[in-house]
């Protein structure tokens, strides 16, 4: 198989796989799981396959649509760095559909989940292939779509169908600022594609543009849910668990990480130091924000947010291999911990409180031990993958910028509290709830996955040892760091740091919050610090204001004038005059062919007399 | 007395207005057309007329044409005016009204 048949039937597969799953019909239920399964096991083969192959990188492009001068292409990319998003994005995608197998199984909508989850694969493809932001912007859209589908799955319940509905319009206020980032693009640099776009910046670099580059990150801080638009994240929870882990953790929430890398040549300094900054905030505020929240996925997608700070931080600071290695290997940890969350809710009767939960650990050991292993891995202890990628992120930090190291050591601190916090409630202690005493393990179709991903979460760390050279800017990025004058103390002085944060981070909640509570403590003896974080900046309710205040009146304003000047005056009026004057036109058809002659010669007459310059 | 130009005239506009005034007054169709004829040739005489008074042919030549699109329109009108008497048993304009606004 050559390589662009390999390339488009892995972009295709999940699309047809959707169709498919749609077209079964009344058999949906149940065959779209084994479907959705075997497509899922013939993407990852087929991206094995491919990167077996795959020289240094691959281009192609067809044209799709000319207007004149103004050609649009569609295209295929595949760098390493796609290949690195690629092979990550089919690991992943694997172990949550074989999840959802299990979490799904009394589902009643099985077959819309499942065609949802095949479509997004599809559009995730899409974006990570794509050669030009046109194409990207395409299937960021699909992106968003699927997102919304899936997030709206249980559309009985109210939650559900505004978490989607909010998900929607958020991103496309960001893209909306995206869409017009790229028109500006191809008007400075006459081209969207990202291989010509990296050339022409290289030798004209007065092209770019901080204007442009403001733009084009709206899409990524709608995406990637950043201060200010991350409002959508933790209400996308209302979807089911799997999606939770596949769409809003792993794979679309980092795709606008990947925009950043896929464009950071034409992104000015101040764009990055923008980027910086506010990547730092978010990982902060969305820290403490997570101390506020007793529902357990809630907690995942603050956490998830922070994380994604992270990643933004680390790129403005100038190191996108590092940014990607942190994507890659929170997608792996993260994953994990949002199917573990699964398999708690799955097993506690769709309980999400951990304040009803309690106790755990006895009841379901290998969902515990692989939810633990992630949270390591997520509060960066030594060995777990997370060290290695927020080790070679606090190190750049403070070879940057000593005040955003500390925040974001702070940052690492504030990660281990509130995990600490939901380990602590939900896994050790006693059952606080019905549901909870009565838990037992999920079945082996849930827990294979989850100890796979374990297994990703502890070693995608080394990536000295990822096959076919994926990471290999992750590589010189890392080489570079380590070529800083005075790595060895800076790196000695960050891993105290680090292993500091973490450890006092999982002590002070197991003091503070102390084993399986059945009550929030920070609520009890601190509530209005707790009734602050649990404010979230009120950022929901700024929107809210702006919506019913300022928004609602601007609307009405509009509707008055559509409805009475233009519908009233402009379109009733004018087919108003018009059939006034039918009403008087229609008293000369008498039906006297006399008469009839009679006003033609009284036309007559006046074009005479008009001729004749009487008037 | 010599017959002058304004002689022909007159007689020409009192031919031209009892052909107007038949049309738009009598309801048989018959009469109708032929009050149309009487103005076709009330034109013919004034062109006659002014052909002869400036001297030149265009007028006389303007007539022939227009005898001979007359006795075209003629055959075509008549062919007409019997269709519809034979649908609908009468010639009168005022009960041939069905486009009516």
């Amino acid at each position: 198989m050559d390589i662009l048949t390999n390339l488009l039937s892995l972009l295709f597969l999940p699309l047809g796989t959707s169709i498919l799953i749609i077209a079964l019909g009344k058999h949906r239920k149940k065959y779209a799981p084994i479907v959705a399964f075997m497509s899922a096991i013939g993407a990852l083969s087929l991206s094995y396959i491919l990167l077996r192959n795959l020289p240094e990188s691959v281009h192609y492009s067809w044209e799709w649509l000319a207007f004149g001068d103004s050609k649009f292409y569609i295209g295929i990319l595949l760098d390493n760095i796609g290949a690195t998003m690629l092979a990550m994005v089919s690991i992943v995608a694997l172990c949550i559909v074989t999840f959802s197998i299990g979490y799904m199984s009394d589902d009643a909508a099985k077959g819309r989940f499942f065609a949802g989850v095949a479509f997004f694969m599809f559009s995730m493809t899409g974006i990570i292939l794509a050669d030009n932001l046109i194409m990207i912007f395409l299937f960021w859209e699909l992106v968003g779509f699927s997102s919304y589908l899936l997030i709206g799955h249980y559309f009985q319940k109210e939650e559900a169908k505004s978490a989607s509905q909010k998900a929607f319009i958020v991103n496309r206020i960001g893209d909306f600022g995206f869409l017009i980032g790229i028109i500006l693009t191809y008007w400075q640099f006459g081209t969207t594609n990202i291989e010509l776009l990296s050339i022409q910046s290289g030798i004209d670099p007065s092209l770019m543009s901080t204007f442009i580059g403001f733009l084009l990150i709206c899409g990524f801080i709608g995406k990637s849910a950043q201060f200010p638009l991350h409002v959508w994240l933790p209400d996308a929870m209302a979807g089911p668990t799997p999606v939770s882990a596949l769409i809003h953790a792993a794979t679309m929430v980092a795709a606008g990480i990947y925009l950043l890398i896929r464009i950071d040549f034409i992104l000015t300094s101040q764009v990055l130091l923008f980027i910086a900054y506010s990547g730092t905030f978010v990982a902060l505020f969305a820290g403490f924000c997570a101390f506020a929240q007793d529902d357990i996925k809630r907690i995942l997608a603050y956490s998830t947010l922070s994380q994604l700070g992270y990643m933004a931080a680390i790129f403005g600071m100038g190191y996108s291999g590092i940014a990607l290695f942190h994507l890659i290997t929170h997608a792996f940890f993260k994953a994990l911990l949002f199917l573990g969350a699964g398999a708690v809710i799955h097993a506690c009767h769709h309980e999400q409180s951990i304040f009803k939960m309690g106790g755990l650990f006895k009841k379901m050991p290998i969902t515990s031990i692989t939810f633990i292993i992630g949270t390591l891995a997520l509060c960066g202890v030594y060995g777990f993958s997370g060290f290695y990628s927020k080790d070679s992120i606090l190190i750049a930090a403070n070879d940057y910028n000593g005040t955003l190291f500390y925040f974001l050591v702070f940052g690492a601190f504030m990660t281990a509290g509130y995990m600490g916090r939901l380990i602590w409630i939900v896994f050790f202690g006693k059952a606080n709830s019905e549901a909870a005493s009565s838990a037992h393990e999920v079945s082996a179709v849930m827990t294979v996955p989850l100890i796979l991903l374990s297994g990703f979460a502890i070693f995608v760390g080394l990536n000295a040892y990822w096959p076919f050279g994926l990471g290999a800017s992750i590589v010189s990025d890392l080489d570079h760091l380590h070529h800083l004058s005075g790595y060895k103390e800076i790196h000695k002085w960050v891993l105290i740091l680090g292993s500091a944060a973490w450890i006092v981070g999982l002590g002070v909640s197991l003091i503070f919050y102390g084993k399986g509570s059945s009550e929030d403590r920070l609520q009890l003896k601190f509530p209005k610090v707790f009734a602050f974080l649990q404010g979230r900046l009120w950022v929901d309710e700024l929107y809210q204001y702006y919506v019913n205040h300022i928004q609602k009146p601007v609307a009405e304003f509009l509707s008055f004038v559509d409805e009475v000047i233009l519908r009233g005056i402009i379109v009733r009026g004018g087919a108003g005059l018009v059939g006034v004057l039918g009403v008087g036109f229609r008293l000369l058809q008498v039906g006297k062919i006399n008469n009839y002659v009679l006003w033609f010669f009284v036309g007559l007459l006046l074009f005479w007399l008009y001729g004749i310059d009487l008037f | 007395m010599t017959i002058g130009i304004n002689e022909f005239i007159i007689v020409s506009s009192l031919l031209f207005l009892i052909g107007f005034l038949g049309v738009i007054l009598r309801r048989n169709t018959i009469i109708i057309f032929m009050s149309i004829e009487l103005m076709l040739n009330a034109v013919n005489l004034a062109l006659v007329a002014f052909s002869r008074y400036n001297n030149t042919m265009d007028g006389s030549i303007f007539v022939f044409f227009i005898m001979t699109v007359a006795a075209a329109e003629v055959a075509v009108g008549l062919a007409i005016i019997v269709m519809i008497y034979r649908q609908r048993q009468t010639i009168l304009v005022n009960e041939l009204n069905q486009l009516k606004g």
